[in-house]
């Protein structure tokens, strides 16, 4: 299994430290999640069958035209390259690490190729895959530019697949609308930005004969009764998203201001920042020291990332730790 | 100064003005900015038609302010000081800023965020129908930081140059620029005069605005927070003049302020001012608080500088 944040309990087992006493910033989940409404006895009780309005309620807030819910967005990067026979796929690099990981199990020629050259791989590959904003370092192609890159790789039967699961706060609209053509995959998560990553729930926008290929794939039953319930609400509470969307926003750019302060200058979007630190792993055991679990990336991106602080303590408590580090 | 008055009379007459606001507020039947507004909409609609704009624009300007402030300076002529401190108490808006701004603090603090969101979307253009608590106090101690500068420093500051006329021209000018100075179809030409005089009316108050919330933040690390976010961000700001004001007294506050909020339903990507915490109901006490001290600071400045006059004279003589 590879390496991902949010593993508290190896911190808690490592630094002899309760697991109540961290402040995990090791993701980059949204620490203010979605007020979860009480689940119906139905949820439980019933065969959790697909349900129209969940699907409705995503395609609205996506903007795209047909959508499949998952268990999570980790269901389709599994299940993907199941879809496709032998192709010749590119990961943009560093990536979030599961998209190449799988795409390699199953018989394709992977290449990785940084970030800012996808443009020149588009043409010699059948499959494209990208994040965008891209995790961990924010990094963003334009609409525009990832449409074109669609088209071209349609016309030769290929796949351009954009992991939008930090696409929530942009502010530039996500690629969901264009998703009906046929070689265009979106997928978005519910776990990040609504903060509800213990919910494992996804959506895969594309055209409509893909998403039953992989409905079929994936099987049935495969988001829970209460999933369905909880994501219904977040999903059509425009009130509860348009006031996180600025909230969120301030919040990323006052962890950017706090770090600039300290002499580091970072990336990212509202929801982490990112930077190549030079001593990424001194850096990463004196915030465990203090009781903060950051993100550790040893290999593609090489460097730390920050999620965001969950209240004013924990803003006062990462102050001090970059503070002190800077005086190490 | 222009208004013929000596400088320790000007310093008596601007703090009686400032008592008076204080102890009356917002005259509350007939309130001479709203019969203004009247008259400058009227001017508007007849004289912004063609394509042609900048010229009917800076005629209405001229039409709309001359003749009020000319009849001012001609009745003060007249009337003399009890004038110059009326006309001051009818243009300061010290205690209106409280008076507007404290129910939003009221409401969020008994979290009645239906209240908080009407009261804050009477006194700011952005969307509040969705707002979160965060952002209405974020809103309302904005307004507050640019509006002490509107509502009380560039009046008292053109008080002290031309006196009561000094401060009506200016208040006028600075109601044109709210009403006129869009960047839209229908203002881009039309509106660029009143716009452009206010910006220059209001030069060098603001930034004596920006320099007095430096001088009271209240702890060293506040000062230096307040000058270093005025000298980096006010740049970045759409507004020559809003962009040190609020920044400098974001930066005394310790807030967050600025960022990116939605307008007419479309996310506006606005820099960040400030640095600290997000604002929260009791910051806004505490921007009124900042900018009601800021004028007593500026009446205590008038006062000393009325004194050394006062010592000069003695010292000649």
């Amino acid at each position: 299994m590879l390496e991902h944040g949010g593993n508290l309990r190896d911190a808690a087992r490592e630094y002899g430290r309760p697991l109540a006493d961290w402040i995990d910033l090791s993701t980059g989940i949204n620490p203010h999640g979605y007020p979860v409404p009480a689940s119906s006895a139905s949820a439980w009780h019933r065969l959790p069958e697909s349900n129209p309005a969940l699907t409705a309620a995503a395609c609205a807030y996506y903007h795209a035209p047909a959508m499949l819910p998952v268990a999570g967005t980790q269901a389709a990067i599994q299940a993907l390259p199941r879809l496709r026979a032998p192709s010749c796929v590119v990961v943009a690099a560093p990536s979030y690490a599961e998209h190449a990981h799988h795409w390699d199990q199953h018989g394709h020629s992977l290449r990785h190729v940084p970030y800012a050259q996808l443009a020149n791989a588009v043409d010699s590959c059948d499959v494209l895959v990208v994040c965008n904003p891209n995790n961990p370092t924010g990094a963003h192609i334009a609409p525009e530019v990832l449409l074109d890159w669609a088209n071209r790789l349609a016309q030769r039967g290929g796949w351009l697949v954009v992991d939008e699961a930090f696409g929530d706060t942009q502010a530039q609209a996500g690629l969901g609308p264009h998703a009906g053509q046929p070689g265009l995959i979106v997928l978005r998560s519910v776990g990040k930005f609504f903060g509800l990553a213990g919910l494992r729930l996804g959506f895969v926008a594309a055209h409509p004969e893909l998403l039953s290929k992989l409905a079929d794939m994936l099987g049935p039953w495969t988001v829970s009764g209460p999933a369905q319930q909880v994501a219904l609400a977040a999903l059509t509470d425009a009130r509860w998203q348009d006031a996180m969307r600025l909230r969120l926003r301030d919040e990323g750019e006052r962890l950017r201001q706090l770090l600039a302060s300290h002499g580091i200058a970072s990336g990212g979007c509202a929801l982490f920042q990112w930077w190549p630190e030079e001593d990424a792993e001194a850096f990463w055991r004196h915030m465990a020291q203090q009781g903060i679990w950051v993100r550790l990336f040893r290999h593609a991106a090489y460097g730390i990332r920050l999620g965001l602080p969950p209240n004013e303590d924990a803003w006062l408590q990462l102050e001090q730790a970059l503070t002190t580090w800077k005086h190490l | 100064m222009l208004s013929g008055l000596s400088l320790p009379m000007l310093a008596g007459l601007m703090t009686a003005g400032v008592l008076l606001d204080l102890l009356l507020g917002e005259t509350r039947r007939w309130h001479p900015l709203v019969g203004f507004g009247r008259l400058a909409s009227a001017l508007e609609r007849l004289l912004n038609r063609d394509s042609r704009r900048f010229l009917p624009g800076a005629l209405a300007w001229s039409l709309a302010v001359l003749p009020i402030s000319y009849a001012a300076y001609w009745l003060c002529g007249l009337a003399g000081a009890a004038l110059h401190v009326f006309l001051l108490y009818l243009c300061l808006g010290l205690r209106s800023l409280r008076d507007h701004n404290q129910p939003i603090a009221d409401a969020l603090a008994m979290d009645d965020l239906d209240n908080a969101r009407l009261l804050t979307a009477r006194i700011v253009s952005r969307d509040t129908a969705n707002a979160d608590a965060a952002s209405l106090a974020k809103a309302s101690t904005e307004s507050l930081l640019e509006n002490g500068n509107d509502a009380v420093f560039g009046t008292l500051f053109w008080f002290a140059v031309a006196g009561g006329p000094g401060a009506v021209l200016f208040r006028l000018a600075n109601t044109l620029d709210a009403m006129w100075g869009y960047r839209n179809e229908r203002y881009d030409w039309f509106g660029c005069c009143a716009a452009r005089i206010d910006d220059l009316l209001n030069y060098l108050p603001a930034r004596l605005t920006a320099l007095s919330y430096v001088v009271m933040g209240k702890t060293m690390a506040d000062k230096k927070r307040a000058w270093q976010c005025w000298r980096s961000q006010a740049p970045s700001w759409n507004s020559p003049n809003a962009g040190p004001v609020m920044a400098s007294g974001a930066g005394a506050l310790g807030l967050a302020l600025g960022g990116d909020a939605i307008y007419d339903g479309e996310l506006e990507r606005r820099p960040p001012l400030g640095a600290g915490r997000p604002a929260e109901a009791r910051d806004i006490d505490r921007a009124w608080r900042l900018v009601a001290e800021t004028a007593v600071l500026w009446l205590i400045w008038v006062a000393l500088l009325a004194g050394l006059y006062y010592l000069r004279g003695k010292y000649l003589a």
